[in-house]
């Protein structure tokens, strides 16, 4: 992932056929917020709720900032630290998914990516290089409660592949507070949105995949969320064989025979992106995986040309 | 809040070391089996990754022992021991 | 556990989120413009395992055996496999008698057809080729609590011998997983029908007495078993097994060689066995994986009331490329004789100096040449080769050498062994 700009971009709001379209950037992705309503006020003022949660949210749990919580964790040497209850909940539901995959999704694995740069070379890291990461990493090693998280020296947690999903539903829901309105919240793919009021309408999604995959061009979503896992742009390739930018925390290599893409369709964003990212972790058992999850998906795999 | 949700724990968990066997040339057999059994061993489930390779099966390459149960069966006298042949043929 | 597995998530996600998905509980998701109807990939698929084994004993016997085989898994653990086997032989084995310094003529057991096994070579008795076909069934449930139960049958059927089998049983869980306790228990009822019928036992060869046009045995075996994970890379099996047969465990083929005072042979007589058999196993097995290898050795050890003792010790080193592996093996194994065992009857005569007479008395209630049952030692030696073709297809070719050794000549015995498997989803 590309350094994040440390602000996010201005707040556009443009008038549609139907509704209104505001636009910005955070999460180092584009972000947008469809509208089904006429009332103009309105829209600009759930933009305005939507763009300050997001940016909250980032402003938050990111680990490119060295001001927020999320930087006083990773550089507490081993020392207690309190934390809130969003905080709480947040690394409740890493731990709940951390057991639910038999340790395959740890937010403590982030510092793989010292080892590992995924740029489409075939520069593959020594097994020398990997294992002193590998003592650095492990969710059962982290001690926390409802108040406070003590994560052992030379560790760090990485809230990124929950954090946008939850700031997509945390929008959503803020959102429903002020409006039964139509609204789609879309944080760069991960997207959840409400009912429309007439049944007949639908939200017509764009899915962007590659010619001759198996995804449809585009998706029709009543109400619900979708989020995606994948590695289109991010992979290394050696002696044939496709390194996707999946790592397996337990081993500190890439999952093997992961899929291109998982995109599953779910009734919040934040079921939606775990189920997504769990199937990833799988590696080529995604689909039996989904299929007993009771998931709605749909799963990219690699052709024989790359 | 409700409180954090974990699988649910196992419902065995182990008493005791389970008795066996008579015999005396079985009951140095039956120490060699209930150890692995008392002593704690083995792996946490996210653990398991080389143990969930198919190559690591401990029944694996079936067509392989099946064939070779077969041999070893008619040309031997021993047979079985790590699992049933699943049935008879005339040549022993 | 998937569907708590499911509820779980749905709980974890309500909890975070901080009340029930507030904006619908079903996503009614459709797809537009989907190229491939069946865009979610199908679990329901069986595993295809066929293979051919082409065994071949210089100068003996001689087998061709294909076989197939399906599995399939379904998404509540249950499992269910089928396995079909043609097996073909054709050649000689030892008939029992023992080797001469003169030629000896045996005629086939049906009666007709009669062979001269020159001197000094060991007595083969080709008459026979037969074809046997086996099929066999196997099921185990949806594990629960870790709990499995299984059930399976097969059914064997040749020219001169039938047998149906049904076998049950249970497997445990403990320890998150780590400890499996496996019980099983089959029972077998053969059908024997000897070409030109069973023989009277003990009786000479030269008179051809018959006993019965059919025999039958009943084969009871029982394992109670371990299955144990020692740490991330090795795990490990212990297995007690016992098994108890009854009824016809003779061979209607086989003959024991009366010899003379200067050690010609004078008449032969039908082997007789026991009409039970208990024995007991006890097997070891350890798997470990490397770095990029795995190790798998096992040993086993036999005995039973027939006097016999043997140890199996086994090996296998799969040395593991990107889509291929390179599978040495060695196999080891030594049995002890049989109490009733006798590479042949000597006679003596009843008076000093009188006529040679064989004297019911004198003669074992039970004996056998059959070199099976005698002292022995075999190797084995080993390669197999498998590689991985597209979607987890594999083709694997097996070629082994197994030497067989013991105190007399019929006992000495090279094979070759060859055999091709393809293996597929479907």
């Amino acid at each position: 992932m590309t350094r994040a700009e440390a602000r996010p971009g201005d707040l556009t709001i443009s008038r549609q056929q139907q509704g209104y379209i505001a636009r910005f950037t955070a999460m180092a992705c584009e972000c947008e917020l469809l509208m089904d309503l006429d009332d103009e006020t309105l829209a600009h003022d759930l933009a305005g709720i939507v763009h300050n949660e997001a940016r909250r949210i980032e402003h938050k749990f990111s680990r490119y900032r060295s001001d927020n919580l999320i930087a006083q964790i990773n550089h507490s040497r081993g020392k207690p630290v309190s934390i809130d209850p969003e905080t709480a909940a947040l690394l409740r539901f890493a731990d709940n998914l951390y057991q639910l995959s038999d340790g395959s999704f740890d937010i403590t694995s982030g510092l793989l990516r010292q080892a590992w740069v995924f740029d489409g070379s075939d520069r593959l890291p020594r097994q020398a290089q990997i294992t002193p990461l590998m003592e650095r990493i492990g969710w059962s090693k982290v001690k926390w409660s409802e108040t406070a998280i003590t994560l052992p020296d030379g560790m760090e947690i990485d809230l990124g592949g929950i954090g946008k999903e939850y700031a997509v539903d945390q929008c959503l829901a803020l959102i429903m507070q002020s409006t039964a309105a139509p609204v789609l919240v879309n944080l760069g793919g991960d997207l959840s949105c409400n009912g429309p009021t007439q049944p007949e309408k639908t939200w017509l999604v764009g899915v962007q995949s590659r010619s001759h995959s198996r995804l449809p061009d585009a998706l029709k979503l009543k109400a619900g969320a979708l989020a995606t896992s994948g590695d289109m742009h991010r992979f290394l390739h050696r002696h044939g064989r496709r390194y996707s930018h999946i790592l397996d925390p337990r081993t500190g290599w890439p999952v093997e025979d992961a899929p291109v893409s998982v995109t599953v369709a779910a009734p919040t964003c934040v079921q939606a992106g775990s189920l997504a990212t769990l199937a990833m972790l799988q590696g080529r058992q995604a689909e039996s995986w989904l299929e007993e999850m009771g998931a709605e998906y749909w799963v990219e795999h690699h052709s024989s040309g790359d | 809040m409700p409180s954090s949700i974990l699988l649910p724990p196992s419902k065995f968990p182990l008493r005791g070391c389970p008795k066996s066997l008579v015999g005396r040339g079985l009951l140095l057999a039956a120490m060699i089996m209930v150890l692995p059994a008392c002593s704690n061993l083995g792996v946490e489930p996210w653990e398991r990754d080389l143990l969930a390779r198919p190559a690591m099966e401990i029944r694996g390459d079936s067509l392989d022992s099946a064939f070779d149960d077969h041999i070893y069966f008619s040309k031997e006298a021993s047979s079985g021991g790590a699992g049933f042949s699943g049935g008879g043929c005339g040549c022993n | 556990m998937q569907l708590d597995k499911k509820q779980l998530l749905a709980l974890a996600t309500a909890s975070l989120l901080g009340s029930a998905p507030a904006h619908g509980e079903n996503t009614q998701g459709e797809a537009l413009n989907r190229q491939d109807d069946n865009a979610q990939a199908a679990t329901s698929k069986w595993r295809m395992e066929t293979g051919l084994l082409y065994y071949d004993e210089k100068e003996r016997v001689t087998a061709v055996e294909p076989v197939f085989a399906a599995s399939k898994t379904w998404a509540d653990g249950s499992r269910l496999s089928f396995k079909a086997v043609l097996d073909s032989l054709t050649g000689a084995s030892h008939n029992g008698a023992s080797v001469a310094d003169t030629p000896q003529t045996f005629s086939g057991p049906s009666g007709k057809s009669s062979y001269t096994v020159p001197a000094g070579e060991v007595p083969l008795d080709d008459t026979f080729k037969d074809t046997r076909g086996a099929f066999s069934v196997q099921w185990s449930g949806v594990p629960e609590d870790g709990r499995t139960w299984s059930a399976g049958g097969n059914v064997s059927a040749e020219y001169d011998f039938k047998s149906l089998t049904v076998n049950g049983g249970f497997s445990q869980e403990f320890n998150k997983k780590n400890t499996t306790l496996n019980l099983g228990v089959s029972v077998e009822r053969d059908w024997i029908n000897p070409v030109g019928d069973s023989p009277e036992p003990l009786s000479l060869y030269s008179d051809q007495l018959k006993a019965a046009a059919s025999e039958d045995k009943i084969v009871t075996d029982l394992m109670v078993g371990v299955t144990q994970v020692i740490n991330r890379s090795t795990i490990m099996q212990f297995n007690l097994g016992y098994s108890r047969a009854s009824g016809y465990l003779t061979d209607p083929y086989k003959v024991v060689s009366v010899l003379g005072l200067a050690g010609q042979p004078l008449d032969y007589l039908y082997e007789n066995r026991p009409d039970s058999r208990s024995k007991m196993t006890v097997y070891w097995q350890a798997r470990h994986h490397l770095e990029e290898d795995i190790v798998d050795v096992s040993y086993r050890y036999l005995s039973d009331d027939w006097g016999i003792r043997s140890h199996t010790l086994d090996f296998h080193y799969r040395w593991q490329a990107e889509n291929f592996y390179i599978q040495p093996h060695l196999r080891f194994y030594r049995q002890s004789a049989a109490d009733f065992y006798r590479v042949n009857l000597d006679v003596a005569p009843l008076t000093p100096g009188g006529p040679l007479v064989i004297d019911p008395a004198t003669l074992p209630a039970e004996v056998s040449a059959d070199y099976r049952l005698a002292d022995l030692d075999t190797r084995t030696v080993g390669v197999k080769f498998g590689m991985t073709l597209a979607e987890e297809t594999e083709l694997s070719f097996r070629l082994e050498y197994y030497q067989q050794s013991g105190d007399t000549k019929p006992a000495d015995l090279d094979a070759t062994i060859f055999q091709v498997g393809y293996s597929f989803w479907f």
